[in-house]
């Protein structure tokens, strides 16, 4: 079962009030986003839940949040490492780097660690191509990356 | 989707061709007009521009780059080049990319033969292929029901399937998730793609992705006998091709845009899965193929029908035309309910001749509306009526004008049903009530006060102000109800509610009546009913009946089908034939009616199925019915089409054809007919409102017959609502599109839709008894227990059980005794 919490029945609240009601399918992103912050990803659960709360069909939800890659659609480890793929990174070596991490976190692209600490997955371009190779880690960006900088960043976050 | 009145139009220029389209008119359809065919995937006429494909590149003079056709609205004075260099490359380079990571299986594939990828590569696609790396790989066979498949490396992303979901069905079921090259189509969590209406999906697919599972691999298109014909479930009377091979059932279509043109004025070119996966009555295992005797001998049709004719007339002569009778069903054509009134009439001289077990006399007091004058009607109201279970192409084009043709909805039932969804009010009225509801609104609509209603109907009277307030400032009104789920003094007071809105100030009003089967309506207008002639020629129409059918025509009213399964309990019915219906299951009153026919002296039973009822005759007539045998139907709208037989029977004769050589073993000056278009020819003859129908008019997209006046409506007022016993709670039976009877049986391919008995209880009645969602309950009138699974939910008002019929063994009728008098029933844990 999925459930907002009260925190979250307030956004969604603040969310609602922007739209006309016979719109107000348009705060679906905001409330998958509101899912995902409660539970760290959007269960099936969750977008049933926000299909009947936007008269959506549940299918609908499911298209929407499936678009986007920066909704998880399965739980993730505590940090989310997104690597760019994506030309400039590519052209940079961005695939050995991306080899390099998944060795080191002993996990394939796409997985998550057994301690649940790191996801790691594939991501297009992040938008910081003048600094390439890229990732994205939670909410910050890690740039002109080299495999003595990977290390440096990931053990600092163990 | 511009509407259909708009009238401006625009003048362009195609390829050096003037093209004169409605403003707003897409250069795809633009183009279709003078005979130029633009390629198209994405874009379908009935779902609208959408854009996505881009196969339809065309180039137009003064735009910079090559355009979409599909999304270009045409203006005034355009040049469009389809031919230009530009535009031959430019769809060559996206055809190019379309069958980037497409298998070209083609010899494999159902759609082989019929598939746009394929005939557009041919036409506009490069010779060859530039691609040298391995194809992105991806899952075939993929079942999305069990009568949809999916292989998903065909699929094009055209997403036509998914905006079907979206646009048509509005159940948003089928969407596209993910993106780029990775998107598919898919249910939420891959749950089965399951609606009422999801088979069109596989017309409209431009490729092979989405096949019908019941056709996969058995043949290829080009080995089809195909021939276009009439569904013959429901009333709407949908327009289907029905592929054979070699005389074998394989597949039936909508008839649409995809294989022929679709039937705009009945179906848009849209079937149910009913209608798609419901044809396998055609070969079922239970069919009956001989004419047989009561030792179960096998006859010769020829022999048999001349013993029926013989033992009926004896009866008749030696107990008076009144010990016999005739039980039809609105499944019969035209011709087939036509001369079988005939032969009762002419030969046997008794009214005795009747099709349904609720009551209903042949026309209106106000217009007989046809399907399409709902999109252009101001208000539809609906009442008492279930299209999605009960015409379920007529929900799809009641949501269709809600959403796109601004037509208000209103809702006026004793049931929740999809319908409601569309709808701008809806009211739900008690079990039961009705007639009261009925009389209150009438009343509305005169101005006077309404009364009382909440604790009889259970409704506030000021909605049913609310409700006459909307009829009162609709200048088109459309009025759309199931004669059959009103009961007793109700099927009075609607035509009394017709009437008064047919009369109010400024408006335009009509009906459509929609009870259940194929022909209810041509049943009615052939007068297979005891007290009028075809054509709605009330008995007391002597002189114009004597004129037409002779001075011998019986002029005594006769008995109804419920009266004939009364008299023949009490012996006063002697002999009895029940044309392709199933008294035994479908009347009320269960083993009454079994143990009624039993005391028949002389049963015959004409019908394509084996049934409770053929088990009973004395002698059994094999019909071919739906699928083998010709003949007209008149469809809610009273539009007349012509149901093509899609498969030969040459070792036994048409039901057309055993009725008249039943008439003429009597008569041997009646007419002979060499095919059932005779028989329509004597129908445009004799059945006032037909004159126009004929085997041209009843092609194509048919014809709407004349609808007639009904004769004098009365008012009957409320009746006195009846008092519940202790304790007991009203019956209500509903319908279930995908009941398991006779003609979906074990072995339909829709079995996997088949559902258990179910009762729906109001929260307030359920808690009293003490009953929850799921428990196994008996619902119980008199000695009749049948078992069923409680759900409680909001379905109906407190006060009522309702039931929807779900399958034959169900035997739910058994419970109702009389149909016009509520049932009363107990729930039992
Ligand atoms: S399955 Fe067919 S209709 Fe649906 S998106 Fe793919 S190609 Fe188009
Ligand atoms: S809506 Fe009725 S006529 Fe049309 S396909 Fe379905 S059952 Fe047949
Ligand atoms: S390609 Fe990696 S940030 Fe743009
Ligand atoms: S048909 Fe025009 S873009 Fe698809």
């Amino acid at each position: 079962m999925f459930a907002f919490s009260e925190t979250s029945e307030k956004e969604i609240e603040k969310q609602l009030v922007k739209y006309p009601p016979d719109r107000k399918k348009s705060a679906i992103l905001a409330l998958l986003r509101i899912a995902q912050q409660q539970n760290g990803y959007v269960s099936p659960e969750a977008m049933e839940e926000i299909g009947r709360r936007l008269d959506l069909s549940p299918a609908y939800v499911e298209g929407v949040c499936s678009f986007y890659t920066m909704y998880y659609t399965r739980p993730v480890g505590q940090y989310v490492i997104l690597f760019c793929i994506n030309v400039s990174c590519h052209l940079l070596n961005c695939d050995n780097l991306l080899e390099y991490t998944a060795k080191k976190l002993n996990i394939e692209v796409g997985g998550t660690t057994e301690d649940k600490k790191f996801t790691l997955l594939r991501e297009e371009c992040l938008a910081e191509c003048s600094r390439a190779p890229v990732m994205r880690i939670n909410n910050d960006y890690h740039v002109n990356l080299t495999p003595q900088k990977i290390d440096q960043i990931l053990d600092s976050l163990k | 989707m511009p509407k259909k009145t708009q009238t401006e139009t625009v003048t362009l220029t195609i390829d050096g061709k003037t093209v004169t389209v409605p403003k707003g008119t897409v250069a795809v359809d633009a183009a279709k007009t003078v005979g130029i065919d633009i390629p198209v995937f994405c874009y379908h006429e009935k779902l609208g521009p959408f854009g996505c494909c881009r196969m339809c590149l065309v180039e137009v003079e003064k735009m910079p780059k090559l355009a979409t056709a599909c999304t270009l609205a045409v203006g005034q004075d355009m040049v469009i080049n389809t031919e230009s260099q530009k535009a031959t490359k430019g769809r060559q380079g996206v055809l190019e990319f379309t069958l980037l990571n497409h298998p070209l299986d083609c010899p494999v594939c159902d759609k082989g033969g019929e598939c746009p990828l394929q005939d557009n590569t041919f036409a506009h696609g490069p010779d060859l292929t530039r691609t040298e790396f391995t194809r992105y790989n991806r899952d075939k066979a993929v079942p999305l029901s069990p009568v949809v498949t999916i292989d998903r490396e065909r699929c094009i992303a055209c997403q036509r399937c998914t905006r079907y979901s979206d646009i048509v069905e509005q159940e948003t079921a089928l969407v596209m998730v993910n993106r780029g090259f990775q998107n598919r189509v898919q249910t939420f969590q891959d749950r089965p793609y399951e609606t009422r209406f999801s088979g069109n999906v596989v017309d409209i697919c431009p490729v092979g992705a989405l096949t019908n599972t019941t056709y996969r691999f058995k043949s290829r298109i080009w080995d089809l006998d195909n021939a276009e014909t009439l569904c013959a479930h429901c009333g709407v009377n949908c327009n289907i091709v029905v592929g054979a091979r070699m005389n074998e059932f394989m597949r039936v279509q909508a008839k649409s845009g995809e294989n022929s043109q679709a039937n705009d004025a009945v179906d848009d070119g849209w079937i149910c899965d009913k209608g798609r996966f419901g044809y396998g009555f055609v070969e079922s295992a239970n069919r009956i193929l001989n004419c047989r005797n009561d030792k179960g001998e096998a006859l010769e049709a020829n022999d048999a029908l001349g013993q029926a004719a013989t033992q009926l007339k004896k009866i008749s002569d030696e107990h008076g035309p009144k010990s016999v009778g005739f039980i039809g069903s609105p499944y019969g054509t035209n011709e087939e309910l036509y001369l079988y009134q005939k032969l009762f009439r002419q030969q046997l001289k008794t009214n005795n001749i009747d099709f349904k077990t609720y009551k209903q006399a042949p026309g209106l007091p106000v217009d007989h509306y046809d399907v399409g004058d709902i999109e252009t009607s101001d208000l539809v109201l609906l009442i008492a009526s279930d299209p999605t279970e009960e015409a379920p192409v007529l929900d799809l084009r009641i949501k269709k004008s809600v959403s796109f043709f601004d037509v208000k909805l209103a809702v006026l039932n004793d049931q929740k049903t999809d319908m409601d969804k569309p709808a701008a009010l809806s009211l739900r009225y008690n079990v039961g009530s009705e007639a009261e509801t009925l009389s209150a609104l009438i009343d509305a609509l005169n101005d006077k006060k309404v009364r009382g209603l909440e604790k009889s109907a259970g409704i506030a009277p000021k909605l049913i102000k609310e409700l006459a307030a909307t009829i009162q400032g609709s200048e088109k009104v459309c009025v759309i109800y199931n004669p059959a789920a009103l009961n007793g003094v109700a099927s009075d007071t609607i035509l009394e509610l017709l009437q008064t809105i047919g009369g109010l100030p400024d408006k335009q009003c009509g009906a459509i009546p929609v009870a259940p089967g194929t022909n209810a309506v041509g049943a009615l207008d052939m007068g297979a009913h005891p007290n009028f002639y075809p054509g709605g020629l009330a008995l007391s129409e002597a002189e114009k009946i004597k004129s037409l059918w002779g001075d011998e025509s019986p002029l005594q009213p006769g008995f109804s089908a419920l009266e004939m399964i009364e008299k023949a309990a009490a012996g006063e019915l002697k002999a009895l034939v029940v044309f392709r219906a199933n008294p035994v299951v479908d009347f009320p009153g269960g083993s009454a009616v079994m143990e009624a026919l039993k005391n028949l002296d002389y049963l015959v039973v004409h019908d394509m199925l084996e049934t409770e009822t053929t088990q009973l005759a004395n002698l059994v007539l094999a019909s071919n019915g739906p699928g083998y045998d010709d003949g007209t139907t008149t469809n809610i709208g009273g539009r007349v089409q012509f149901r093509k037989r899609s498969l030969v029977r040459e070792d036994h004769p048409p039901d057309w054809m055993i009725i008249s050589r039943m008439i003429r073993s009597l008569d041997p000056e009646a007419p002979s007919y060499k095919n059932s278009f005779d028989a329509t020819d004597e129908i445009s003859k004799n059945v006032p409102g037909y004159e126009a129908i004929n085997k041209k008019s009843v092609k194509g997209m048919g014809l709407p017959r004349k609808g007639f006046a009904c004769s004098e409506v009365q008012g009957n007022g409320a009746p006195a609502a009846e008092k519940p016993e202790n304790g007991a709670l009203r019956l209500r039976v509903t319908n279930y599109l995908f009941a398991h009877d006779k003609i979906l049986d074990a072995s339909s391919p829709l079995a996997h839709q088949f559902k258990s008995s179910t009762v729906y209880l109001n929260a307030e009645d359920a808690k009293a008894l003490g009953i929850e969602t799921g428990g196994e309950v008996k619902v119980v009138s008199g000695d009749v227990a049948i078992d069923a699974v409680a759900e409680v939910s909001d379905r109906c008002n407190p006060g009522a059980a309702l039931m929807p019929r779900v399958s034959d063994e169900q035997g739910l009728m058994a419970l109702v005794k009389d149909p016009d008098a509520a049932t009363w029933v107990q729930v039992k844990k």
